[in-house]
């Protein structure tokens, strides 16, 4: 389970609708491998969020599927074959309308705290 | 649509992604290892619920029931080739059923646009003929432009432009060439003489030939040259004389409508030159007419009835098969808890016995298919139908049968799976109710068929109301031969006078609608509230006596007399219950006649159909016409139709009187049909009740052997036989008891609808129930009995040791 505690969903974003726009962000700037998707998000969240592969590779499937990403053979710091996953045009686009929706939930709901 | 070809991307490589999947993991794994955090997960599953997002999860659980149920079925191939041959029988009838109506009525003929064939009739709220005046027939053929062709058709369709001056043609049909005239390939342009007229042969219609309303004539004629066949013929040119039948094809993008209403406004006008000839709010009705038979009301009632019937099979081997999956349950216990047990849950095992249900049921259609298209095959060539039908499934079969699969998996498979996954395969009820259900279904159909061979027996050896034995007729079509009523009337005087110059024969009568003849003419109205078929005739005084039908009330007519009428026996006791029928007046309005006397019951105009009533009117001038001579003869009458053949030829040498025998016509038309609907129905019902016995075999041979311990502890206590019987087959006593009591209540309720092709049994008919129950009887004791004796051979030392 993606560990939120600090992070109040609104609810029209989803868990994993987070986690999606969370890998959309990450990979905006590079591609990655899995691993290195859910350190970054680990690391960037200053050690807050951990991302675990049992909802890390089905999000990862999803996205897949949907066309947000591709998967590209690559090589790990190890060493190793690995995949990496590369944001996709249709994943900016993606990316783009979910950023400002949750924009303007946040601040919706922001302006409710503050003013109530 | 980028995702969805995705997807199926996704499905076609799955091995190798879910590969790289397992690679992406296992990395994931290895590094956060490096990084001293240990993750316990279940691989296999992560990697299940990740494969989940391609959206394919439901075709691998498709697939490993289907493996399952192919290994489970695999070993049982007993009860797996029983469950197919039951299903194959249950679904093949109701196929075989469809294809047949398909074949009829869907089908459309394999000419070019089969769609826009129309066959027009003239129809009005009160009347309906099939038939119309040929000059009718080409006014609407020369202005109607929402038809884009007509064609007026005297018994077949027209070969060509014709015109009445141009030499006489026939184009004659491929079994006529091969049967008559040897397939002699030198045929075209030889003479041949219709009627004692020459005419040219101009062609032979191929094989395959289809021909409008499934009319398969031998020899074919221009409709303008009718007059050169039948000399002073004035069909094409009497606008009161409908004999022509017609056809049109639609023009392109025309509707049925649209047609109509044009047809409505030339109808209109016909009636301002023929006011006579046209009906009050005459309209011409449109049928498709690109089908083998085009299709009335009434037929469709026939094909709901022959649908019920092979449905009933369907219910009895649904059923049947509903009890063996439920016995079987019983053996699966074991395999069944232990799939619960590590982990399956109730609706994963009901999944999986719907699979195991729709496997064996696309079996059974299949097998059905192929069993349906042989005995097709078979009976298209027994009753010598058009070259071009052919059984071999089209997509509507092949639709159809994949329906019956499903619905025939829904009832035999359901309720025993829903049972199952509850585990609670033990509770007898639900095998009770399907014993009942098959009892009761084979019951109604033994029933039908019992009644049914009654109703063949009837007409063997039972007369229709009249003795038709030593009865001819002679037909001399007057009317068609262009004779007035007063020359029609002097012919037939003088016709009358030397037949019954002749020994042979005892009386002479004419008759407008004869017995077995070709046209039937039927009122249909209403008594006290019930729908009564009324069937008219117009006769001659001496008719009653020629036919030996009593007159057992009033008199007979008296030559020349108007206005009055003779009713049958029960036309008067439906109308004047109680009271004195003669005196009475019938009809309405101004045109009431009398009532002068009352006739015995006979089913002239409807052999078949019991609750036909009759009504009689004295032949006027003007029906002289289409008058056909009766002769009774005093031996055996097989010598008289040479005799009348040769004082017709003297008297008028251009006519060609059609003279039948009515015994040899009752024989064909009657008996035989009568005996084929009978052995068919039979035949329907005894698969029905062997389907059923098989069933019932299974069952109780099924139950003695899950309780061969009980009853080898009962024996060697001492327990007689016959408690031991009895204990084996009490289970079973009130299921069957209910189900033919119910059976028999269903047939009695339902047969009302067989009562007009009867014969005159009656459809509570007793004989008929005693004999179809205690038939059914007979076989479940047998079924029964058979495998319950093998309870009664038991080696007990043997049985009790083993447990």
């Amino acid at each position: 389970m993606l560990i939120t505690h600090t992070i109040n969903t609104p609810k029209p974003v989803t868990p994993s609708g987070a986690l999606v726009l969370l890998i959309l962000r990450v990979l905006q700037s590079s591609s990655l491998h899995g691993y290195a998707i859910a350190q970054r998000i680990h690391i960037l969240s200053n050690e807050v969020l951990a991302v675990e592969e049992g909802l890390l590779y089905p999000t990862l499937q999803k996205m897949l599927v949907k066309g947000w990403v591709t998967a590209e053979w690559g090589i790990s710091e190890t060493n190793r074959k690995v995949r990496c996953y590369c944001i996709t045009p249709d994943g900016r686009r993606h990316l783009e309308t979910e950023l400002s929706d949750y924009d303007r939930v946040t601040q919706g709901i922001q302006e409710v705290l503050r003013t109530a | 649509m980028g995702e969805f070809f995705r997807r199926i991307q996704y499905l076609l490589n799955r091995r190798r992604l879910d590969r790289e999947l397992e690679n992406d993991m296992e990395f994931h794994r290895e590094m956060a290892a490096r990084e001293g955090r240990n993750n316990f997960g279940n691989t296999l599953r992560m990697r299940e619920q990740a494969r989940e997002a391609w959206g394919w999860t439901w075709l691998d659980r498709l697939g490993q029931d289907l493996r399952y149920t192919a290994r489970t079925l695999a070993r049982s191939p007993g009860f797996t080739v029983t469950a197919v041959l039951v299903l194959a029988i249950g679904i093949g009838v109701n196929v075989a059923a469809f294809s047949l109506f398909n074949m009829v009525a869907l089908q459309p003929l394999p000419v070019r646009d089969p769609n826009s064939l129309v066959r027009l009739e003239r129809r009005s709220p009160q009347d309906y003929t099939s038939e119309m005046p040929y000059l009718s027939a080409i006014f609407y053929r020369d202005h109607a432009k929402s038809l884009s062709a007509v064609m007026a058709v005297l018994g077949v369709p027209p070969t060509r432009e014709d015109s009445p001056t141009a030499p006489p043609v026939a184009v004659i049909s491929y079994a006529l060439w091969q049967h008559r005239f040897a397939g002699d390939p030198s045929i075209l342009g030889r003479t041949i003489r219709l009627n004692k007229k020459p005419a040219t042969i101009i062609g032979i219609t191929p094989y395959a030939f289809a021909s409008l309303g499934g009319q398969r004539p031998d020899i074919w004629l221009p409709i303008a040259q009718q007059p050169y066949f039948i000399g002073g013929s004035n069909v094409l040119n009497d606008p009161s004389n409908s004999s022509v039948r017609m056809w049109g094809r639609l023009a392109p993008g025309v509707t049925k409508q649209m047609a109509a209403g044009e047809l409505l406004t030339l109808t209109n006008e016909l009636r301002h030159q023929h006011p006579k000839d046209i009906w009050d709010n005459e309209f011409i009705d449109i049928h498709p007419g690109g089908h083998l038979q085009v299709m009335q009301a009434e037929m469709y009632q026939v094909a709901a009835l022959i649908a019920m019937l092979t449905l009933l099979i369907l219910a009895v081997a649904c059923a049947n098969l509903g009890g063996l999956l439920l016995a079987r349950a019983v053996t699966r216990e074991r395999e069944i808890g232990i799939r619960v047990a590590v982990g399956a849950g109730r609706f994963r095992i009901f999944r999986q016995l719907c699979t195991e249900s729709l496997v064996l049921a696309s079996l059974g259609a299949l097998t059905g298919m192929a069993l349906s298209y042989v005995v097709l095959r078979v009976a298209l060539v027994r009753f010598d139908s058009p070259g071009w039908l052919s059984p071999v499934p089209d997509w509507r079969v092949i639709l159809f049968a994949m329906g019956m699969a499903v619905i025939a998996a829904i009832f035999f498979g359901f309720a025993p799976a829903l049972h199952i996954a509850r585990q609670r395969q033990r509770k007898t009820i639900v095998r009770q109710i399907l014993i009942g259900l098959q009892i009761a279904a084979s019951c109604v159909l033994l029933i039908v068929s019992s009644l049914l061979v009654r109703a063949t027996q009837h007409v063997l050896f039972t007369n229709p109301g009249f003795a038709y034995q030593q009865l001819v007729s002679i037909d001399p079509q007057l009317g068609r031969y262009g004779y007035t009523p007063a020359s029609a009337q002097a012919y037939l005087s003088q016709m009358q006078d030397r037949l019954r110059a002749l020994p042979e024969v005892k009386s002479v009568a004419l008759v407008k609608l004869p017995p077995l003849g070709h046209s039937v003419s039927r009122m249909d109205t209403e008594i006290a509230g019930r729908p009564v078929a009324i069937y008219p005739n117009w006769v001659e005084p001496g008719f009653f006596q020629t036919m030996s039908i009593p007159i057992l009330l009033g008199r007979t007519f008296y030559p020349g007399e108007k206005r009055v009428v003779i009713v049958s026996e029960s036309l008067a006791r439906k109308q004047w219950p109680g009271q004195n029928p003669i005196g009475q007046l019938l009809g309405d309005g101004p045109n009431q006649d009398t009532v002068i006397g009352v006739a015995g019951d006979a089913r002239v105009n409807a052999m078949s159909d019991d609750d036909a009533v009759e009504q009689y009117w004295p032949a006027q001038l003007d029906d002289m016409p289409d008058m056909v001579l009766m002769l009774r003869a005093t031996g055996e009458p097989s010598g008289l139709p040479p005799m009348a053949k040769s004082i017709s030829e003297r008297l008028d040498p251009r006519l060609f009187p059609e003279i039948r025998q009515m015994k040899l016509l009752y024989r064909d038309n009657v008996q035989q049909q009568v005996e084929q609907i009978a052995a068919t129905v039979s035949m329907i019902g005894l698969i029905a009740i062997l389907v059923a016995a098989v069933g019932i075999l299974g069952l109780v041979s099924f139950s003695v052997s899950q309780r061969m311990k009980e009853i080898a502890i009962r024996m060697a206590l001492g327990a007689k036989k016959f408690d031991v019987l009895t204990a084996v087959l009490r289970q079973f006593l009130w299921p069957v008891a209910i189900g033919m009591i119910a059976g028999a209540g269903v047939a009695a309720a339902a047969s009302k609808v067989l009562r007009r092709i009867l014969f005159g049994v009656s459809n509570l008919d007793p004989a008929s129930y005693a004999a179809a129950l205690v038939v059914l009887v007979a076989i479940i004791a047998l079924a029964g009995l058979l495998p319950a004796r093998r309870a009664l051979r038991l080696d007990l030392a043997k049985t009790l040791h083993n447990e």
